[in-house]
């Protein structure tokens, strides 16, 4: 606690020598703050974040509308309905008979394992959220190395890596998609995501796939012989039954066009940017919670991450305290300054900068920070980096990511076993490193595709009607 | 009169020539065991002899002590002492103990613990372990004529109370264990007889090799990603059972025994045997000679003989 208070304070001093006014080096104390009991007291992380908040406001460095405005209810309501949507697709059997589906893949060998292993964490992390994601792959892998008696941990990392490279293809899958997504201006769609991440995504992940193939190759054999050993005793590899997952598979596929084509009937409607986008998996799970109406409670009660939605509203607010004192206004005309504003310098710093603090705190505390700040930069690239950055960066610690961290404790309450920090960073570097380098090739090459900020303000300004342009101004 | 030594306690410094009723002519049990609580009260003073005596009648008639041929331990748990005190008799022509036991006891050992003294009967008792294996050591103290003899008998060398109670002195006999190359079936089977939930599984050298238990058996039928579904209708008819039993005589027991169970070494403390059962949240705690299965610890077992014995 002294370390958070004196580091905490420490940056305060920091900030006022540099002679920012009272109001900036509170909010600057205040983030840090936040940022240390993310790294330091993660069970304290909200309480912590309640009280940074009051003091905000009570120094005046945060007014109630400002609060209101920068908690970013949208945000936090697209994730309400994401995870009411997965809820459901839970109780009707949907990741169950995915699992069931790897389970009985015939002529299983270890590498077709890894390999599916991969691609289905990265695309289930792209389509429902990367905690949702880790945890049924996390169960995936345990069913198999429990019937097979060998160590899950490998293939646990291997799961847990590929899905944070999977969550940077859409804005669906890692919370900082849709952060980064809503802050930009213009707001970012989904169709932005699928045409200049996806496709760096799924190169990146056949990168990692390749590296991680290589670096456990021992284990992934030991798995085949297994798994040989198991066929030729008429073993399969855990019990199967009929799943009716008809249903909750065209649930996902509705959602999934239902979003896809939010720009599509956002235009079409004369809505503001990404107001379907927001507003389709509320719809959905609204619709399935009349449908299920005994297990609506549930949903809302057990299946929303409260406690995380209400962290993030806290530091969403915070970090925009930083933005509102025009902190961040500050630091990106010192980053402007210090690197000059070309694209091909900036890209690489920011990728390192992004992965490098993804690694050590969490990366949409990183995100809720550096946003206004690649905002400011107003470089279309730069907002691609700044999310391969986070979501490969997370890879490179344990501790890089939320889904990193329940996996592991997934393992842990399981197994009663734990992977040292050392062991996870030789091959976190390894795959984060090489993932980014391969995401800034990538991106290079894209970059003068891409449209420009103006270009995209401009496109967003002509689809909109006049009602809404007024709204779409105060929607950020 | 020896007392400690590193450590150690001599069982014989728990009681005196005093102590002991020698040659008794006594033939009733309760007779005999009342006036040694008597004998006790007027050497050493342990409170109301007569509430001791109905204790020690309730238990005897519960579960009678004898723990070797010709040889009975009765105690009892006092809150009006604040240390283990012994008394001994011994019968020539032998007494009746119990109407199922057919041995006359010649030897009778009484513990009498305080209370506040989890297992202090069982570290007395454990203290005599080789004297009650022998099967002449009832015999012979029986024809010893004198009380300074019989306390003389129990000064030897070895009758000594270790410093703390170990796992093997609380433990029981494993009744119910299944081989390394036995089937799911013959599990099921003794899960269903016997009513356990944890059965042992060894090598063929005695080596406890793991356990298969009933809710690894119920996780193995139900894994967690069949309980995701809240809708039981494709497991209505137990589907997933009847995939189990399909292959339930094929299905070698290393297939579904598990790892994670609690094992201490028989020096152990049996306070360790308390500390595995908090903290792995287990039913069972098995106790190894090196590798080898010697006994097993059940939660009750170990309550009973902690708090109560």
């Amino acid at each position: 606690m002294l370390i958070m208070l004196a580091v905490s304070a420490s940056v305060g001093l920091l900030t006022h020598l540099l002679k920012l006014n009272n109001q900036q080096v509170i909010a600057s104390a205040i983030f840090v703050m936040i940022v240390m009991a993310t790294l330091l007291f993660w069970n304290f992380r909200l309480a912590i974040a309640f009280i940074g908040i009051g003091v905000l406001m009570g120094t005046n460095t945060l007014d109630l509308p400002t609060f209101i405005v920068e908690c970013k209810i949208d945000v936090i309501l697209f994730l309400v309905g994401m995870m009411v949507t997965v809820g459901v697709l839970r109780d009707l059997g949907l990741f169950t008979w995915i699992i069931q589906s790897v389970i009985k893949t015939p002529k299983m060998t270890g590498r077709l394992f890894v390999i599916m292993l991969i691609f289905l964490s990265a695309i289930m992390s792209c389509i429902v959220d990367e905690v949702t994601s880790i945890v049924f792959m996390a169960t995936l892998v345990f069913q198999v190395c429990d019937a097979l008696k060998i160590s899950p941990m490998p293939f646990l990392i291997i799961s847990v890596m590929a899905t944070n490279v999977g969550s940077s293809g859409t804005m669906l899958g890692n919370p900082v998609g849709i952060v980064i997504g809503q802050n930009i201006t213009p707001p970012l769609s989904f169709v932005d995501f699928v045409v200049w991440s996806f496709p760096i995504m799924i190169i990146t992940l056949t990168v990692t796939m390749f590296i991680l193939l290589w670096w456990y190759r021992k284990e992934i054999e030991h798995l085949s012989e297994r798994l040989s050993e198991r066929r030729e005793m008429g073993m399969g590899l855990g019990p199967l039954i009929n799943v009716p997952y008809k249903t909750g598979l065209a649930i996902l596929v509705g959602m999934i066009s239902f979003i896809g084509l939010h720009h599509w009937l956002e235009i079409k409607l004369g809505l503001a940017p990404n107001t379907v986008l927001i507003v389709a998996p509320l719809v959905i799970a609204g619709v399935l919670m009349v449908f299920r109406q005994e297990r609506a409670r549930h949903y809302i009660e057990a299946d929303v991450e409260w406690w995380t939605l209400l962290f993030f509203m806290m530091l969403f607010a915070v970090a925009g305290s930083l933005q509102h004192t025009r902190v961040t206004e500050e630091i990106a005309n010192h980053f402007q300054n210090a690197f000059g504003s070309r694209p091909a310098l900036l890209m690489p710093i920011i990728i390192a900068l992004s992965a490098a603090g993804s690694a050590l705190v969490d990366n949409v505390v990183y995100v809720a920070a550096f946003v206004p700040v690649v905002d400011k930069l107003g470089q279309t690239p730069l907002v691609w980096a700044l999310l391969q950055g986070v979501c490969l960066g997370g890879n490179i610690t344990m501790i890089g990511s939320t889904a990193n961290i329940v996996a592991l404790g997934m393992a842990e309450k399981r197994y009663r076993t734990s992977i040292k920090f050392f062991d996870w960073l030789k091959v976190g570097l390894v795959v984060g490193i090489t993932s980014c380098l391969v995401a800034w090739g990538c991106l290079m090459m894209t970059s003068k595709y891409m449209p420009t900020k103006q270009q995209r303000l401009q496109t967003a300004q002509s689809h909109l009607k006049p009602a809404a342009v007024h709204d779409s101004n105060t929607i950020r | 009169m020896a007392a400690k030594i590193n450590n150690i306690i001599r069982f014989s410094s728990l009681f005196t020539p005093k102590h002991v009723i020698c040659q008794t002519k006594i033939t009733e049990r309760d007779e005999l065991l009342l006036e040694m609580l008597r004998k006790l009260a007027l050497v050493v003073g342990i409170g109301d002899a007569e509430d001791a005596y109905q204790s020690l009648l309730q238990r005897e008639n519960e579960i009678p002590t004898v723990v070797g041929p010709g040889i009975a331990m009765p105690h009892v748990r006092l809150s009006s002492i604040n240390r283990i005190i012994v008394g001994v008799a011994t019968s020539q022509a032998g007494i009746k103990y119990a109407p199922n036991i057919n041995q006359p006891v010649k030897l009778i050992i009484m513990t009498l613990a305080p209370k506040i003294a989890p297992g202090a009967y069982l570290q007395a008792m454990s203290s005599l372990a080789k004297i009650c294996q022998y099967p002449a050591t009832a015999d012979n103290v029986a024809r010893l004529d004198n009380a300074q003899k019989v306390w003389e008998f129990f000064d030897q060398d070895g009758m000594t109370l270790e410093e703390h109670l170990k796992a093997s002195d609380i433990m029981g006999p494993v009744t119910v264990k299944l081989q390394e190359h036995d089937t799911l079936e013959r599990a099921i089977d003794l899960f269903v007889r016997h009513q356990i939930r944890d059965v042992p599984v060894i090598d063929k050298d005695g080596d406890l090799i793991g356990v298969v238990s009933t809710h690894e058996l119920l996780k193995v039928c139900l894994p967690d990603y069949i309980l995701w579904i809240e809708d039981l209708m494709p497991i209505i008819n137990f589907e997933p059972f009847a995939e189990i039993l399909r292959k339930e005589s094929k299905t070698w027991l290393t297939e579904i025994m598990t790892m994670d169970y609690a094992t201490v070494i028989e020096d152990a403390p049996a306070a360790q045997v308390a500390k595995e059962f908090a903290k792995q949240k287990v039913d069972h705690v098995y106790v190894l000679r090196e590798k080898k299965l010697v006994g097993v610890v059940s939660l009750a077992m170990f309550l009973n003989k902690i708090l109560r014995e």
